[in-house]
């Protein structure tokens, strides 16, 4: 454990030596990996401070009010796109297909083919979130970039993503992994979601309300099945790599998987209860979110079962990378536990429309996906760029803050939403007054914003530290 | 789990499955739905937007409007949308046949909209109100709307209406 | 615990591989001992593992459940329900969905009532009173539902005929809604024009009347006189 040491400070050191033990598998990725990671942390500084603003609109409406350039619905459109498909899409790209090539020994020769998506993506990305704040935006959360985007990062996503199944097709040993599994769902299952959300949102809207289940059916998809299943592949990977020994009860992952996959697209209509879409199609979103718990737990059974053991926790502590993971882990319990308990009518009822959604959401995409990523790139950005990373009180600050940041928000969007929605429940209050007297709850979702930018700087200044200040590695390396 | 076409099939029939027993059913019963009249041989409903409403919803479309507001009434027992006023019944899918992009919203930081054309005030307070915003309302000043555009979105504002019988939510005598 | 004992690190690549070195497994070394668990289910332990079961049963639960769910919450997949609490408030409030219907009461009436009156409605001379035409089944509601309810025992005269009544109190043992289309049909039949009849109907006058014995017919005609056209 190269990451621990006695007194639980994380110090984060390249694992490995430095980059003369770069392995060949790795010294393919290091182009690939790094463009992704650059970008993604650069896109996650941008969506922190948009964050942060439209936190700040929310009790202040007039903060920066004077230009239609900063309206409330422009700068959250804009900070959560950043945030979905510039962070978290680029850090995927970067993790998920370092994962695929080291689980299958792949020697990636072909590099600049995932960065030229790469930069398309990210190119795409760019415009669409210009013309977002130019007024150009949808009306469907997460399909609000402009619709000519759309192909582009489909053909983007191809490029960068699906490398991720060659390198399991083409893998030397005939094993196989959950990590692998989850990686090739992710990416197998997301280019069609996207396709299909954009034809029947974007450029096919079918009349009444069927592009609104169309577009929850994309949401929970993009939510479950592309950043939930990213996550478990990390988790699956991290936990029994770092712990040094297998996980538990794995034989139940597969079961896992396939439950995972089977609900996860019809919880969308849960989305929308009580809204104008037939109630069969509600009840079958209630039942298939209470139907996801399945999944939630064997995963929870593989992972609290490996922790649990042989002082599992306290080493998970201990590393860096860990610590992070499982935060991740213990974030997408909740999310699970929560999405099934609060799908029933009854707390729809109270919680439509309010906050608790947005927390629930949340968990998934800070909690669990990003926290994850954290993890993975302490892993990772050590191995490759050779060098060690520059500050380790910056790693400190990052995880409190990030985790601070995480708790306060969840807590600030969970316990917001749930106050709002009761005051809701008498006719007799406004929505004005039901605002004022939940604006503490506002405020701390401020202050939530503000820990996420600190913590984002502080990832930000270490990485970038660290890439710069690499040496270049020869890919005449460790054979692996 | 070691055959990749295996896990390419399984992954594709899950997404597959979800898609056309949501989306594609829905698209079934719901594709083919037009207006309706509210009574034996009466006017069809929901009427056509007048053309300056069709310019405004471009204008709540681009402020982004729709992050705030919803434009969905739940019906009595789920949520007190009905008692507070938003409604006189609950909304249904024929409701938004004519609207090119739906836009029930999905987060209520404001009021709901549904019906706003039947409770709005005059077109000369509510473009007053949209400007500067009355004190202890917590809405963002739109002083920087032209009068061309702020004119357009009250025209939308006041068209939005659900207060007519529909087949599916029949008004209560 | 010690798994290192579990899972000891045999089979180790040849080449250069640290094994659970400094950063744990490696990775060749991970991919190889899950597919074997994967394979060989769960680790050689003593004992019996509930695990699997427990998930088995849990599964099975939640499928159990929403099956049932979705059988009360579906509106009958129908496109047009969108109200959850619709069904239920109709049923709580009473009859508004209630629609009489002379093909049930056709229906109804042949297995009820036509040994008697017959399925041509002209019941059996000197014996069972026609219906068709009959101004006894027209006019006031009440005094068919009453008739149908409790039966009828005594002198009757229908059409200026006279028959010794024994009807019996068919209704008591029928739904409201199936009086309501039965009497419907009769009121409708051969010839017959008189207005339909609700089950919300029947319900108040099988309150009213309680459990009753047969009527007289001149007791039914004092509180429901025939009406003269």
């Amino acid at each position: 454990m190269s990451q621990e040491n006695r007194t639980g400070r994380p110090r984060g050191r390249p694992p490995e030596g430095g980059a003369s033990r770069l392995s060949r598998t790795e010294a393919g990725l290091r182009g690939p990996f790094l463009c992704f990671f650059t970008f993604a942390v650069l896109w996650l500084v941008v969506a922190s401070l948009l964050a942060l603003i439209a936190a700040v609109k929310l009790h202040r409406p007039d903060f920066l009010g004077a230009c239609a350039l900063t309206t409330y619905g422009r700068v959250a459109a804009a900070a959560q796109d950043t945030f979905v498909y510039g962070w978290g899409f680029n850090a995927l790209f970067a993790v998920n297909f370092w994962l695929m090539a080291q689980l299958g020994r792949f020697e990636f020769r072909n590099g600049w083919l995932a960065t030229l998506g790469g930069l398309a993506w990210n190119l795409a990305l760019t415009y669409g979130v210009v013309q977002v704040f130019r007024g150009e935006l949808g009306g469907f959360a997460l399909l609000d970039l402009p619709r000519e985007v759309g192909p582009v990062l489909i053909l983007a996503f191809l490029f960068a993503g699906l490398w991720s199944v060659v390198t399991y097709a083409r893998r030397p040993s005939g094993h196989n992994f959950a990590s692998q599994w989850y990686v090739i769902g992710a990416t197998f299952a997301f280019p069609i979601v996207f396709l299909l959300g954009q034809l029947m949102v974007q450029w096919f809207p079918s009349v009444g309300t069927v592009p609104a289940l169309a577009h929850a059916w994309f949401v929970q998809n993009l939510m479950l099945l592309w950043f939930g299943a990213s996550t478990l592949a990390s988790a699956y990977y991290f936990i029994p790599k770092i712990l040094g020994r297998p996980l538990r009860h794995y034989y139940l992952a597969p079961v896992g998987f396939w439950t995972f996959f089977l609900f996860a697209g019809w919880t969308a209509p849960a989305a929308l209860l009580g809204g104008p879409i037939p109630i069969w199609l509600q009840s079958v979103g209630v039942v298939a979110s209470v139907m996801s718990i399945v999944p939630v737990i064997i995963v929870g059974i593989n992972f609290y079962s490996t922790l649990s053991v042989d002082g599992g926790w306290s080493r998970a502590w201990n590393s860096t990378t860990l610590r992070f993971v499982t935060v991740g882990v213990v974030c997408f319990s909740l999310f699970g536990g929560l999405s099934t308990v609060f799908s029933a009518r009854d707390f729809s009822a109270v919680l439509a429309f309010t906050s608790f959604a947005q927390g629930q959401q949340q968990l998934l995409t800070y909690g669990a996906l990003t926290m994850t990523l954290f993890g993975a790139s302490y892993f990772v950005l050590p191995r490759l760029t050779g060098s060690l990373w520059p500050s380790a009180k910056l790693v400190h600050l990052h995880f409190w803050a990030a985790s601070l940041g995480l708790l306060v928000a969840v807590v600030a969007s969970l316990a917001g939403g749930w106050q709002v929605g009761h005051l809701l429940a008498d006719p007799a209050v406004s929505t004005a007054q039901a605002g004022d007297a939940t604006a503490v709850w506002t405020l701390a979702g401020s202050i939530a914003a503000m820990l996420f930018l600190v913590a984002h700087v502080a990832f930000a200044l270490n990485a970038f530290g660290m890439i710069l200040a690499s040496t270049s590695p020869t890919s005449e390396g460790r054979p692996d | 789990m070691k055959n990749l076409n295996l896990i390419l099939a399984g992954v594709f029939f899950t997404v597959a499955a979800a898609w056309s027993g949501l989306v594609i059913t829905a698209q079934v019963q719901l594709g083919s739905l037009g207006r309706a009249p509210s009574e034996e041989g009466g006017p069809l409903f929901p009427s056509r937007e007048p053309g300056l409403a069709i310019q405004g919803r471009t204008v709540y479309l681009d402020l982004g409007c729709v992050a705030c507001h919803t434009q969905q009434v739940r019906p009595a027992g789920q949520g007190s949308d009905i008692a507070r006023g938003y409604g006189v019944r609950s909304s249904v899918a024929r409701d938004y046949v004519l609207q090119s992009q739906v836009l029930i919203g999905q987060r209520r930081l404001g009021p709901d909209l549904a019906n706003y054309g039947a409770r709005a005030k005059s077109e000369v307070e509510l473009a007053a109100f949209l400007r500067t915003p009355a004190s202890g309302v917590n809405h963002p000043p739109y002083a920087f709307l032209d009068a061309e555009r702020s004119t357009a979105l009250v025209a939308y504002l006041k068209s939005l209406r659900q207060d007519y019988s529909s087949p599916e939510a029949k008004l209560k005598q | 615990m010690n798994d290192r004992n579990r899972h000891p690190d045999r089979n180790r690549p040849s080449q250069g591989n640290p094994g659970p070195g400094p950063d744990g497994l490696s990775d060749g070394r991970l991919v190889e001992v899950h597919s074997q668990l994967a394979r060989d289910k769960e680790e050689p332990r003593e004992g019996f593992s509930l695990t699997p079961i427990v998930i088995v049963f849990i599964f099975c639960g939640f499928g159990f459940w929403g099956g049932l769910y979705l059988t009360r919450n579906s509106g009958n997949f129908a496109s047009t329900a969108f109200d959850v609490n619709a069904p239920k408030a109709a049923a709580s409030a009473g009859p508004i969905e209630f629609e009489p219907d002379a093909a049930k009461g056709e229906k109804l009436f042949v297995a009820q009532c036509a040994a008697c009156h017959q399925p041509t409605g002209l019941g059996v001379p000197g014996a069972f009173p026609p219906l068709a035409g009959s101004p006894w089944v027209a006019g006031n509601e009440e005094r068919l539902i009453k008739a149908v309810l409790a039966g009828l025992a005594g002198e009757i005269e229908v059409k200026g005929v006279k028959y010794n009544a024994n009807m019996p109190n068919i209704g008591a043992g029928l739904k409201d809604a199936q009086v309501a289309h039965i009497a419907t049909y009769v009121r409708q039949a051969w010839g017959n024009t008189a207005g339909p009849v609700m089950d919300s109907q029947v319900a108040v006058v099988r309150k009213a009347i309680g459990a009753r014995g047969q009527y007289v017919p001149a007791d039914l005609l004092k509180e429901h006189p025939l009406e003269t056209k």
